[in-house]
């Protein structure tokens, strides 16, 4: 685990809870699961759905909980992991290439080998199957409609509708298991990146740090990895990076072959998973054998320091997210510190990136009808930017409590940077 | 023979010697561009990351699993122009103008203003789309109100399904990196030593040899002599014990194409154990492996490569016996249940995993990638390495 502690774990400070329930260091994986179908069900009831067949693999991690190696999305998508929940059962069917992965307490005769509704046979079938488990005439809610499907399910008399709200309502807040499965992500995140860190000198190749990233990620525990991990160098003119279609820094960038150089600042950014849940590591660090950021630098990082304390202090239940937005802008001298593509803040579950959703182009009066709830999780990225210096960008992963918020990232170092920040 | 890597300038996509990218890149995006002019389609609309690398070549950063379908890539008849969702121009490549990127949104409505705003979309007739959710089809009405909706995914198959020679060499030279990664795993294996550990190795490998996060974690699954053998594709802790057999299936990307390979060692006492004469499972695996290759000619269906597998002693791995190859993995599929009606062509890359079960104590797997009708005769040839590391005994040297 994690050579950090982690922050909120002092025996001195209060417990955090979320709905009453304390955030255990160990997830209770069985608990989580039944915790996650009963939302699921009250999900399927509330808006009249006979059941949800699922595809997208986080809303399958979701609803199932089952272990699959990471696959790129065309293997992902060509044999896949399906999920169906039924209204009224107690538990869920899974379809999956992988069946040493189903949860132990999944009665076998709920698993099923992979589906291809890519194909036409393989629509065929999982459409008979589906329709074997769910009432004539049902309503079920779906999240990809192939050709294929769409073929096969008009032979039916089953009406397809959208999963969206039904999959982001039960998702959007965690229960305490949930958010400690992603701090157990980040722990091991953080402590792979230990060795990627100290690898962090002038004429290493992008893809060695990945490969030693990788390589401790899996040693330490990790499941799955999530995103290939970003080691971006950024300019200090935005017109210096990626050419982008609003004039905003161009990040991220996939990373190659590309050798970093001696005062290189460089982004980084990767997620990998743990029982399904993502992680979401950044920093900002210096290319250097003696890595000394200037006054400016420092400044920067000071900055962002406080945004993220600020918005932390201020998150709790009842609080809407434009007050965060606000709050953020003016730290930052009246300038929004986030990238006009992304966000202040996003959600993390099953998803690297998933409701709340914090200072997006869907505006403030979306960002003011958003109003956090205890279970939430914000992953705060904001980007401190002088043009002319560059920037300053990390992450912190924070839940909503009952009460207030708790820290799901630990302490790994800000070097080269100040530790004691603001 | 690793590939001599390269980084292609501007930094961008790792290159080996041999394949002509920007011509391939050339001739996918013609040949998509022709198959909508085939099948009278306006507008193709693409949302799966593969589809997207195929019309414009661009590199993309690689994220696990399936994602929810939307609209990543769209080609216009009309004015010969694919629009690329993007915010930036890393890793698009210069024949995709940088007037032709429309941003990225959180904001629905702005999407689809986005769309309607492309040129040719609005009095578009047929728009292709390559899948859909339940509400895309009122998307693609409320940009294109008189269009008729056809499959997208079944045209784009018509033209991906069948490899040129370029692209037969990127899926040749990628599997030969895998068989690197191969390698160096073999060479972990001993007493001791747990599946997730070589998984690390796997990965820290092809981090080593420059290409990123590979297409799937390999298989690495063991069991002692005594116990049933499955295959299994979710790594554990468990230790290895000198016996064991230890399946190991890897892959890699090159370009965005996936070449693979997968074999079984038996653990001995300080490594790996190479006995003279092959196991029992071995040489059925090797009859498998045969008797499947022997099948795939253009013509054969996915009933008589299933028939060939059974007949000479195979099992039906859970994924699969046989799956295309190229950006990824692809149609056609024979696996339980499924792809009785495929039809091999002359041109197409395809997996065969040979496995057998229970035979002489133990399961035995191998895998290699085939090229369809490039052998004698109509044969099929092996793409990359005829032999896994370590290929110190004839008998790992599958007869074709």
């Amino acid at each position: 685990m994690s050579p950090f502690a982690s922050r909120g774990d002092d025996s001195t400070e209060p417990v955090p809870t979320v709905d009453g329930v304390a955030i255990p260091e160990v997830a209770d994986r069985a608990r989580m699961r039944r915790e996650r179908h009963a939302r699921l069900q009250a999900q399927l009831a509330a808006h009249g759905l006979d059941a949800v067949l699922l595809s997208g693999t986080a809303n399958v991690a979701y609803a199932v909980g089952a272990d699959a190696p990471a696959s790129d999305p065309a293997r992902s998508m060509l044999a896949r992991q399906v999920a169906l929940v039924v209204r009224g059962e107690s538990a869920p069917y899974l379809r999956t290439p992988y069946p040493e992965g189903a949860p132990a307490a999944l009665d076998p005769d709920r698993v099923a080998p992979a589906a291809y509704p890519d194909l036409d046979d393989g629509a065929a079938e999982l459409v008979a199957w589906v329709a074997e488990r769910v009432p004539a005439g049902a309503r079920v809610g779906i999240d990809e409609v192939t050709h294929p499907l769409r073929r096969a399910f008009a032979t039916t008399a089953i009406t397809l509708e959208s999963t969206s709200r039904v999959m982001s309502t039960a998702r959007v807040t965690k229960t305490a298991d949930e958010l400690a499965c992603i701090r157990a992500a980040e722990a091991l995140t953080e402590a792979a990146m230990v060795d990627a860190h100290a690898a962090l000198r002038p004429g290493v190749r992008q893809s060695d740090l990945t490969a030693i990233f990788l390589k401790r990620v899996f040693e330490l525990g990790v499941e799955n990895v999530g995103v290939d991990p970003i080691w971006q160098p950024i300019p200090t003119h935005k017109a210096d990076g990626p050419r982008t279609v609003h004039g905003d820094l161009g990040f991220p960038s996939a990373s190659t072959q590309a050798t970093l150089a001696g005062g290189d600042v460089v982004w980084n950014d990767t997620g990998l998973h743990v029982g399904g849940y993502a992680s979401d590591f950044g920093r900002t660090w210096i290319v250097s054998d003696d890595p000394r950021p200037t006054g400016e630098q420092i400044a920067q990082y000071v900055t962002w320091r406080t945004i993220v304390a600020e918005c932390k202090t201020l998150a709790a239940p009842g609080v809407d997210t434009l007050q965060l937005c606000r709050l953020a802008t003016k730290l930052n001298g009246g300038t929004k510190p986030w990238l006009a593509h992304f966000y202040l803040a996003h959600g993390i579950g099953t998803s690297s990136a998933e409701m709340p959703l914090v200072g997006t182009d869907l505006g403030e009066a979306f960002d003011e009808r958003q109003v956090l709830g205890p279970g939430m999780v914000l992953v705060f990225e904001p980007v401190v930017w002088t043009e002319g210096v560059g920037g300053y960008r990390a992450e912190e992963i924070v839940a909503v409590t009952d009460d207030g918020t708790v820290s799901l990232s630990g302490d790994f170092p800000w070097a080269p940077f100040p530790e004691e920040g603001p | 023979m690793n590939p001599s890597l390269t980084v292609a300038p501007g930094g961008t996509v790792p290159l080996v010697d041999g394949p002509d990218l920007a011509g391939l890149r050339a001739r996918c995006r013609q040949r998509v561009f022709d198959a909508m002019a085939a099948h009278r389609v306006d507008v193709l609309v693409m949302g799966r990351p593969t589809e997207v690398t195929y019309a414009t070549g661009t590199r993309q950063l690689w994220l696990a699993g399936s994602r929810p379908f939307g609209p990543s890539a769209i080609a216009v008849a009309a004015t010969g122009r694919i629009h690329l969702l993007g915010t930036s121009d890393d890793g698009v490549p210069d024949e995709v103008d940088f007037g032709d990127l429309f941003a990225m949104s959180w904001n629905p409505a702005r999407v689809r203003a986005a769309v309607a705003a492309l040129p040719g979309i609005a009095e578009a007739r047929r728009v292709a789309t390559t899948s859909g959710t339940v509400g895309f089809e009122a998307f693609v009405h409320s940009v294109a109100p008189e269009a008729e909706i056809v499959d997208g995914a079944a045209l784009l198959d018509t033209v991906r399904r069948v490899k040129d020679a370029d692209e037969v060499a990127c899926v040749a030279a990628a599997t030969a990196l895998a068989a690197d990664a191969l390698g160096a795993v073999a060479a972990q294996v001993a007493p001791g030593v747990t599946e997730r550990e070589l998984l690390a190795g796997y990965l820290g490998r092809l981090g080593e040899l420059g290409v990123p996060t590979p297409p799937t974690e390999g298989i690495v699954c063991a069991w002692s002599s005594g116990e049933s053998s499955v295959l299994r594709r979710v790594a554990t802790d468990r230790r290895l014990g000198v016996g064991d057999r230890v399946v190991l299936d890897v892959a890699a990307n090159l370009a965005a194409y996936e070449g693979g390979i997968g074999t079984t060692v038996v653990v001995g006492s300080d490594g790996i154990d190479l006995p003279d004469e092959p196991p029992p499972a071995a040489r059925c695996a090797a009859e498998v492996f045969d008797a499947s290759a022997a099948a795939c000619r253009p013509g054969t269906t996915g009933a008589e490569v299933r028939h060939a597998v059974t007949s000479a002693g195979g099992a039906m791995p859970p994924d699969g016996v046989l799956f295309g190859v190229g950006l990824g993995v692809e149609p056609p599929v024979v696996a339980p249940g499924i792809g009785d009606d495929a039809v091999l062509e002359a041109g197409m890359v395809v997996a065969v995993c040979a496995w057998v079960a229970d035979v002489d104590d133990g399961g035995w797997y191998e895998k290699r990638l085939l090229h369809v009708g490039a052998g004698e005769d109509g044969s099929a040839a092996i793409v990359g390495p005829v032999a896994p590391p370590p290929d110190r005994r004839p008998w790992q040297e599958t007869a074709r």
